[in-house]
């Protein structure tokens, strides 16, 4: 068997509840292993699982679960305060709904900056840029800022290129719910087809066909614990069981 | 070449240089005037040091040619203040970038330094302008502007690895930062001289990161200036700090993660 691209070993990470407590800098300075404190609670904690290439994992949990705290610590954008988070190949994250695009750069600034953040050069975003274009549907709006645009083109743009990066792993987020069927339609395709070419895959989502219709494995979080580890479709039972509406 | 195959090393240079050309392209490229606005900041303030100093007060400090002597410390100066300024804002501006990316987290403000050096450096030209044009010799000492710049460096990261996750959760210090920053402008050797000051002080005076690296700046005009005591109490605090730095960023590096 070959060495796992992910693997978390009791993983935890704890948050403040409210973020303009006091602070001094006994606190900041203490490092991961201090005493627990009365404001802060634990989003995660003895999350320990491996991943292999090429699987495809569905994160299940209601909301305020830690669902995309996991898939953060995946990425490596938050750190965690106790366990390690080993993840050997790179990710392409879509995790906010706009993807770490810049508000103030132009569409084109930001598909080069943020190809070029993860590591591609500029020839190479050159190469796929019409092909980021033409999927993501808009053409016309190329040289106009970020900002402007409406929040489907956003996550529309985001998706192509987080899509078109050569990232083994990736990484999508309940964002795609913003987009109208077709272009929903249309990620989805683009995911099954970037899964049949051996990326691996992590994905949130509320709605079961989505999960069922790419996963093979999922991953139950409850209560900032990682309840079950299992088939999708044994998740998926026990979710509902738990907290689902009971089938018709 | 496939991304996969670069070291994390060559990443990290490649988006440092995609960082760096995007905050020169968006300083230069959104003003008609560009390259000209960032040496037109020191320029005044060097016009109206020299218009108080030698028009309205007879002075008593620096060395013969005046503008010479303040633009040699100023124009690094500006580079260290811009550079330390931004750096209180340089997490909460790239908030979203920072959030979606997982580049070691050094870089925002490694970045600061590399472009405000690089407006630093393109303002040299200036300075041998004005040389030529007040007849200042140049001597050997101008080979000891290389040193400088790595010193200066040094330092510039250290004080900014300390600065920027510091502000994330104080926000009164980036009000702290520009007034510490007044202060010192006064406190270095940039309209004086180290010379100038009360022998009871020069001892105090070296232990100014600063003072040691202006002086090696000055050495290409003024090598009596140099003092090698002063380059070496400067390179050691430079060290220092830099050592600090690293350690206050990575205590609070998660901490920084959490709260942005």
């Amino acid at each position: 068997m070959q060495a796992p691209v992910i693997s978390l070993t009791g993983v935890g990470i704890r948050f403040r509840r409210n973020r303009r407590g006091r602070r001094n800098f006994k606190d900041l300075f203490a490092g991961g292993r201090r005493r627990n404190r009365p404001d802060e609670f634990w989003a995660l904690r003895d999350v320990s699982f491996t991943v292999q290439r090429g699987e495809a994992i569905g994160v299940v949990g209601r909301n305020g679960q830690g669902k995309s705290t996991l898939l953060k610590l995946v990425t490596g954008v938050v750190l965690p305060d106790e366990g390690t988070v080993h993840v050997t190949e790179g990710v392409a994250p879509l995790i906010e709904i706009t993807g770490g695009f810049v508000d103030d750069l132009t569409v084109r600034d930001n598909v080069y900056l943020t190809a070029g953040l993860h590591g591609m050069t500029r020839s190479q975003v050159d190469a796929r840029f019409d092909d980021i274009l033409d999927f993501a549907e808009i053409g016309d709006f190329i040289d106009t800022p970020y900002k402007h645009l409406s929040s489907g083109m956003k996550v529309r743009i985001a998706f192509a290129v987080i899509s078109r990066l050569e990232e083994p792993i990736l990484l999508v987020d309940e964002v795609l719910a913003v987009g109208d069927k077709a272009f929903r339609e249309k990620c989805y395709r683009r995911i099954e087809e970037l899964l049949a070419g051996g990326r691996t895959l992590f994905f949130v989502s509320h709605n079961e066909r989505d999960l069922r219709r790419f996963c093979t494995r999922g991953l139950y979080l409850d209560k900032g614990a990682l309840a079950l580890d299992g088939p999708i479709d044994d998740v998926l039972a026990l979710y509902n069981t738990q907290y689902g509406i009971k089938p018709a | 070449m496939r991304p996969e195959q670069r070291t994390s090393f060559a990443r990290y240079r490649h988006s440092l240089w995609l960082l760096t050309q995007r905050d020169l392209r968006v300083r230069y490229s959104t003003s008609l005037l560009g390259y000209f606005w960032s040496i037109l900041d020191p320029l005044v303030m060097a016009g109206i040091y020299w218009f108080v100093f030698t028009q309205v007060f007879s002075r008593g400090v620096g060395h013969e040619p005046y503008i010479i002597f303040l633009l040699s410390a100023l124009l690094p100066w500006m580079w260290f203040n811009g550079t330390v300024s931004d750096c209180t804002r340089a997490f909460l501006r790239e908030a979203k970038l920072i959030r979606s990316t997982r580049i070691p987290r050094t870089i925002w403000v490694n970045r600061l330094v590399l472009s405000k050096g690089i407006e630093f450096i393109a303002s040299i030209p200036v300075l041998i302008f004005f040389a030529i044009l007040a007849g200042a010799p140049i001597t050997a000492g101008a080979f000891l502007f290389p040193l400088a710049i790595l010193i200066q460096t040094v330092l510039t990261i250290g004080v900014g690895l300390m600065v920027a996750p510091l502000v994330v959760f104080f926000r009164d210090l980036e009000r702290a930062v520009k007034l510490v920053l007044r202060f010192l402008f006064y406190a270095s050797p940039i309209i004086y001289s180290t010379t100038d000051l009360p022998s009871s002080l020069h001892f105090w005076a070296a232990f100014n990161p600063l003072s040691g690296i202006f002086g090696l700046y000055r050495a290409a005009f003024f090598p009596d200036n140099l003092d090698w005591l002063t380059v070496g109490i400067s390179a050691g605090m430079s060290l220092a700090l830099l050592g600090l730095g690293i350690l206050v960023f990575k205590r609070t590096e998660r901490a920084v993660l959490k709260e942005i």
